[in-house]
């Protein structure tokens, strides 16, 4: 503010006066506010309004004393005013972010020319432009705005006091240094100073106290761990996947009820195992919700999700793991494990492992009386404590069963194992008589989860027969009660059938006692094997199912009746040939060769076995009769290839070459009905045998006159169907209350692989050709 | 955490909801020092007299109580 002279009296150019009050204006403006504004002449706008208080608030006198403070020469006309205000406005307005040199720069209007300093002129050329009348046209015209840069206003100016040596001041300036030092140096005894002191005064001081607010100090800790650094970069990844998650409140009905079937089911493992086992849930949710809605929502939503379902699947299998332990390490042959620091008695806990396995041997002494099992030598119970080297006679123990309360009743009528998966159980539910019809079942069954099938089909009638597909292993193809077929596909949860064949027209009317997929070569067809859904049935047809949009099938081949030779009784006249009710035997059973799979076997309801060929489909290539009563199964050895077996309601098992067409042996131990056989699939010797009341197992290489294993069943129940186990030695017996038992067969003789052929051989003298 | 389903006693569950929700974040907090990728699926804890088991989960805590069957 160093350049503003403040005229006073006469000036040099007219309207000094004015100008005189106008630049203190100015100064006292600025000095007021930083927004500061150049002002024109008096009171030109209602907003300089403040400026012309300001003014009127200033008074100027000249040397004299006189006031000579200026009256308002211009008195604010609203017409001429208007625009005038809007131009000043508008730099009002742009001059607030601006420099105070931008404001000068802005007043500045066309025609303005200033030779005296440059707040004069602007204020000079906006007083003369003041009497301009406009018109309107004016108001439209287009005005041109020059910007010229003025001369730089020094505000601040601090002259430096250094002086550069080499400056031409530089001389003098030393010099006067010099003299003032030397000044300095005189003062203290020099006449020309003198001391004095002045007493200034010294205001009246005043406390003045202020209270804030308490500072409030807060500690917080945290602790950084990687995963939290590497979570935050993710976080972005993650949060859209969480909320779309947290907005599935609502599920389907199923997984709800599924739940709950879940918590069922571990509820009734508690109740069912009694007092070894108990197993308690807690369900806890981490979230903290405020709002007691969204809390009740979210538990739905946390009980409902996809993850707790699994986490559930998870923590079942676990729990079956742990209660089923020592059971599945014998099935698959492990050493068993058991826990040293569990014993439920009192007793110590020296050679923790001995005295479990004396605690196993008791609980299996209890589980033998429960099952009112009897073996063949009553001394194995004492002989299991005894040491190894005495042999032990062969027996089977009894690990576990598969029952759930859903198969309570069903009448087990088939079982096969998964071809990939050899855990992968499949049964099929149905009853064989005519009266006990209801509704069938096909469960699949783990062997992580004994209690509970992993799979449940409900089907409308009876199933009498199952098999899994070899080459798409997740088929199952299902036949039932009233002759139709049923694939089912076990990947998914659902239900329905994935194929079924009620919709065909040639469908079976007789129930379908056997089903299988059998792999063959299609030499005409030139594929390489494939594979082919073959049933036989009770109306008398072997059928072959095509798979395509609908389950159709072709027949291979009509079991014709054939006239049981009789032989003519001396004195009987020749008979008519017997009048026959329907041309066709109702088929039981078949199986193919394992060598030459065009070749099979069937037997028949009326006790004969037909071998017949499956490019031949009107004869048969052999008959073979032996067999009173309807043949319920047929099965070729899997090692010595020419040679099956047959089991029929006639209480008779026999044996067979191919070759002839008498049987080779027959066993017969018990007067029931023989349902189930199978060939042990690890030795060419042993088969297994389900009578109504027990199950057989025969090992001709020790003897083809009783069974080596004979175990009786609970007197309600009788046992329908045996499946050997693949992978180990164990054997599965279902049974007609639904239950599904795995038994351990022990102490079997070994089979020796190298000899393949010799059952001929063992078997060659009791057979009376 | 709070308790949405359970079949014991209410204290009980609370006292082990509490616990056993500490020792889940230790767990997991050690499972992924060592490895951030990683994360924590399932936690048994056998004891002499019962095996807990449990199951963690971003919004839950699914706990087992085990009485062992030997």
């Amino acid at each position: 503010m160093a350049d503003f002279r403040v005229r006073q009296g006469s000036g040099a150019s007219s309207g000094s006066q004015r100008r005189a009050s106008i630049i203190s204006g100015i100064y006292a403006n600025r000095a007021a506010s930083c927004r500061s504004q150049s002002t024109t002449s008096d009171g030109k706008a209602v907003d300089r309004g403040s400026l012309a208080g300001n003014k009127y608030a200033i008074r100027v006198f000249d040397e004299e004393g006189k006031d000579v403070t200026p009256h308002p020469l211009f008195h604010s006309d609203p017409n001429t005013v208007v625009p005038r205000r809007t131009y000043g406005s508008s730099s009002t307005s742009i001059s607030n972010a601006s420099t105070t040199e931008s404001i000068l720069d802005e007043i500045v209007e066309p025609g303005s020319r200033g030779d005296t300093t440059v707040s004069l002129s602007d204020v000079q050329v906006r007083q003369e432009e003041i009497k301009e009348e406009l018109t309107k046209a004016d108001l439209d015209r287009r005005v041109d705005l020059y910007l010229t840069e003025t001369e730089t206003v020094w505000i601040l100016d601090m002259p430096s006091v250094v002086v550069s040596v080499e400056s031409e001041d530089a001389g003098r300036v030393l010099e006067r240094n010099r003299i003032y030092v030397d000044i300095c140096t005189n003062r203290p005894g020099n006449d020309r100073f003198v001391e004095k002191m002045m007493q200034t005064i010294n205001g009246a001081a005043k406390n003045k106290e202020v209270q804030c607010d308490k500072i409030i100090m807060e500690d917080k800790g945290m602790m950084v761990t990687s995963w939290d650094l590497y979570d935050l970069f993710h976080i972005s990844e993650i949060e859209p996947t969480s909320k779309a998650e947290g907005s599935r409140t609502t599920t389907g009905k199923s997984s709800k009820s599924h739940t709950t079937k879940e918590h069922d089911r571990t509820m009734s493992v508690s109740s069912d195992r009694g007092s070894p086992t108990s197993s308690t849930m807690i369900l806890e949710s981490a979230v903290l919700a405020r709002i007691h809605e969204e809390e009740e929502c979210h538990s739905e939503a946390v009980l409902t999700s996809e993850n707790f379902q699994q986490d559930l699947f998870f923590m079942e299998r676990i729990l079956m793991e742990n209660i089923f332990q020592p059971k599945l390490a014998a099935y698959r042959q492990f050493p068993v494990l058991t826990d040293p620091d569990v014993t439920s008695d009192t007793s110590g806990t020296v050679t923790a492992m001995k005295e479990a396995k004396q605690e196993k041997h008791d609980k299996e002494k209890k589980d033998k009386e429960e099952q009112k099992e009897a073996f063949i030598d009553p001394s194995i119970l004492s002989g299991l404590n005894k040491t190894p080297e005495e042999i032990v006679p062969p027996r089977l123990e009894r690990l576990w069963s598969y029952v759930c309360d859903l198969t309570n009743g069903h009448s087990v009528s088939s079982m096969v194992w998964s071809k990939v998966n050899p855990d992968l159980l499949a049964v099929g539910y149905g009853a064989f008589d005519f009266k006990e019809q209801k509704k069938g079942l096909a469960c699949c069954w783990s062997l992580k989860n004994p209690m509970w099938p992993e799979r449940i089909f409900q089907c409308e009638h009876g199933v009498t027969a199952l098999d899994f597909s070899m080459a798409s292993p997740n088929l199952l193809a299902v036949g039932m009660y009233n002759g139709s077929v049923a694939i089912y596909d076990v990947r998914s949860c659902n239900d329905a059938a994935l194929l079924d064949s009620s919709e065909s027209s040639n469908k079976h009317t007789g129930p379908v006692w056997q089903l299988r997929w059998v792999e063959q070569d299609r030499g005409a067809t030139g594929d390489g094997k494939k594979e082919r859904l073959i049933c036989i049935s009770a109306d008398g047809r072997i059928t072959e199912w095509l798979i395509q949009k609908r389950l159709d099938c072709t027949d291979l081949i009509k079991i014709k009746r054939t006239e049981s030779e009789k032989k003519k009784l001396p004195g009987e006249k020749e008979r008519k040939s017997e009048a026959l009710i329907s041309q066709q035997a109702a088929g039981m059973c078949f199986d193919f060769h394992p060598k030459d799979t065009n070749f099979y076997l069937a037997g028949t309801e009326e006790g004969h076995i037909h071998q017949c060929s499956c490019s031949c489909n009107e004869q048969f290539l052999k008959t073979y009769r032996g067999h009173k009563g309807p043949v319920y199964k047929v099965a070729w050895n899997p090692f010595s290839t020419d040679m099956f077996l047959s089991c029929s309601a006639d209480w008779s098992i026999i044996l067979w070459h191919q070759d002839s067409q008498t049987p080779i042996l027959t066993f017969s131990s018990a007067t029931a009905f023989v349902h189930d056989i199978m060939w042990s699939p690890k030795s060419a010797f042993i088969f297994a045998a389900a009578n109504e009341s027990r199950v057989e197992i025969w090992d001709l290489s020790v003897s083809t006159l009783n069974p080596v294993i004979s175990l009786f069943a609970n007197p309600r129940v009788k046992f329908t169907s045996v499946l050997f186990a693949k992978n180990t030695d164990c054997l599965l017996v279902g049974d007609s209350k639904g239950e599904v038992s795995v038994f351990e067969l022990q102490n079997l003789a070994a089979p020796n692989s190298n000899k393949v052929d010799t059952l001929r051989d063992v078997i060659g003298p009791a057979v009376a050709i | 955490g709070i308790p949405i389903r359970t079949t014991l006693d209410n204290s009980t569950t609370v006292q082990y909801a509490g616990l056993l929700h500490q020792l889940i974040m230790k767990a997991r907090s050690t499972v992924r020092d060592i490895d951030p990728q990683n994360d924590l699926t399932f936690l048994r804890i056998r004891s002499k007299k019962h095996e807990i088991m449990v199951a963690p989960d971003k919004e839950y805590l699914l706990i087992v109580i085990q009485n062992p069957c030997e």
